[in-house]
């Protein structure tokens, strides 16, 4: 099943840090290249759900929707000139944020990436 | 009433002049219309003819009254017979759309293009910008562009339909480039049998109608069933229009495959809407 959780959230630094790791571990002999990867299913797993039921912070964006696109599920939007307004009244602005939106099975998580 | 009176003999005659000359030909009409009516400038010289008419000064747009058809009631005050009968009609004496100095807006032109050509629309959704694909949902890309704003159903059989544009030339524009976003993904689409499905004109004649005594009188074209929706649903058949009508004196038209219909429809209806005048 953990083969239906995508794997975006390897990429963010916690899952840098938990891949060097196990590639370390892996290098030493320490565990077995499966084990390795099983970890990082649970990762995902773990991270998705963590993200749609205990994460609780909002932000509003404004800005001006350049593109969109929908498809397998995945919407991207590219927004110009955002502004992200966190809950501590923080005020965030880039010139660009690509945003790509996942759904998951009965979880409906999204992911945001910026670049 | 006695100012109803005068303003429908005018629409009567026009009514005339549409039946008689420019139905045998719609495909110049149409052209004829890219060329004029298209701009918005144009509106001036409409408005300076309904004052004119508005006089009752309908000799001169009234060039062939020679088919009094059966759907115009004989009070119709036909004018003498005016001359130019083979002489093209200039747009103003055509459709001198407004009676009162109102023109219907066109809200929207759907037309369909065919692109001739297989499409992988997993292909196009992943590349082209503002572009979505649910196949569950719908088996067609949606997709936008911003000029001129419209929406495009692009289907893996190559066709297309193109909604949204305010006028036939933004609509022909916007399939042009639709067609050419599929083009730059790869694939070998032509631009083949446009055309135009659909066009949809609204405008308000800034009166209150009576639209029981409208369903009562017009039997046959209208249904008027307050409980499901509040307009009037009226069913012309020439042109072949299907007109919204509210009590507040907004009017909806749609169905037209030519801009003209929907301006005959509207002088047409003009005519009864003043009969059924909310005092």
């Amino acid at each position: 099943m953990a083969s239906a959780y995508y794997e975006f959230y390897r990429g963010s630094s916690i899952g840098m840090a938990l891949t060097d790791s196990l590639d370390e571990l892996i290098t030493s002999g320490a565990i077995t290249p499966q084990l390795a990867m099983k970890v990082l299913q649970q990762f995902d797993k773990s991270l998705a759900d963590t993200m749609v039921k205990q994460v609780k912070t909002k932000t509003n964006l404004k800005g001006h929707l350049h593109t969109y696109r929908l498809c397998d599920d995945v919407w991207t939007f590219i927004v110009k000139n955002p502004s992200f307004k966190m809950e501590s009244s923080d005020l965030v602005t880039s010139s660009r944020v690509k945003i790509i939106a996942c759904k998951n099975g009965d979880a409906i998580e999204s992911g945001g990436k910026k670049q | 009433m006695s100012f109803a009176l005068p303003a429908r003999q005018v629409t009567f005659g026009r009514s005339n002049t549409q039946q008689s000359q420019p139905y045998q030909p719609p495909q110049i009409q149409h052209q004829v219309s890219q060329h004029g009516l298209a701009l918005p400038a144009n509106n001036g010289p409409y408005l300076s003819t309904t004052s004119t008419n508005g006089n009752a000064a309908a000799g001169p747009s009234n060039p062939t009254s020679t088919s009094t058809s059966t759907s115009t009631p004989t009070s119709a005050p036909a004018p003498a017979p005016a001359p130019s009968p083979s002489a093209p009609l200039t747009l103003e004496q055509q459709h001198i759309t407004a009676v009162e100095g109102i023109v219907p807006t066109l809200q929207n032109i759907v037309a369909t293009v065919n692109l001739d050509c297989r499409l992988d629309l997993k292909t196009i959704a992943l590349h082209a910008r503002n572009a979505e694909y649910n196949p569950k949902r719908f088996a067609a890309v949606i997709m936008r562009i911003r000029d001129p704003k419209t929406t495009a159903l692009i289907f893996a059989s190559g066709k297309m339909v193109v909604t949204g544009a305010k006028s036939e030339d933004d609509s022909r524009l916007a399939s042009r480039k639709y067609a050419r976003i599929v083009q730059k993904l790869g694939f070998d689409a032509k631009f083949s049998e446009f055309k135009i499905q659909n066009i949809v004109g609204s405008c308000d004649v800034k009166f209150p109608i009576r639209l029981e005594g409208l369903a009562y009188s017009h039997g046959q074209f209208s249904s008027y069933e307050p409980e499901l929706f509040p307009g009037l649903i009226y069913r012309m058949i020439k042109p072949k229009v299907v007109l919204l009508i509210f009590v507040s004196g907004k009017i909806v038209l749609t169905g037209a495959k030519v801009r003209e219909e929907i301006y005959t429809a509207f002088n047409t209806i003009y005519t009864v809407l003043c009969e059924f005048r909310k005092p």
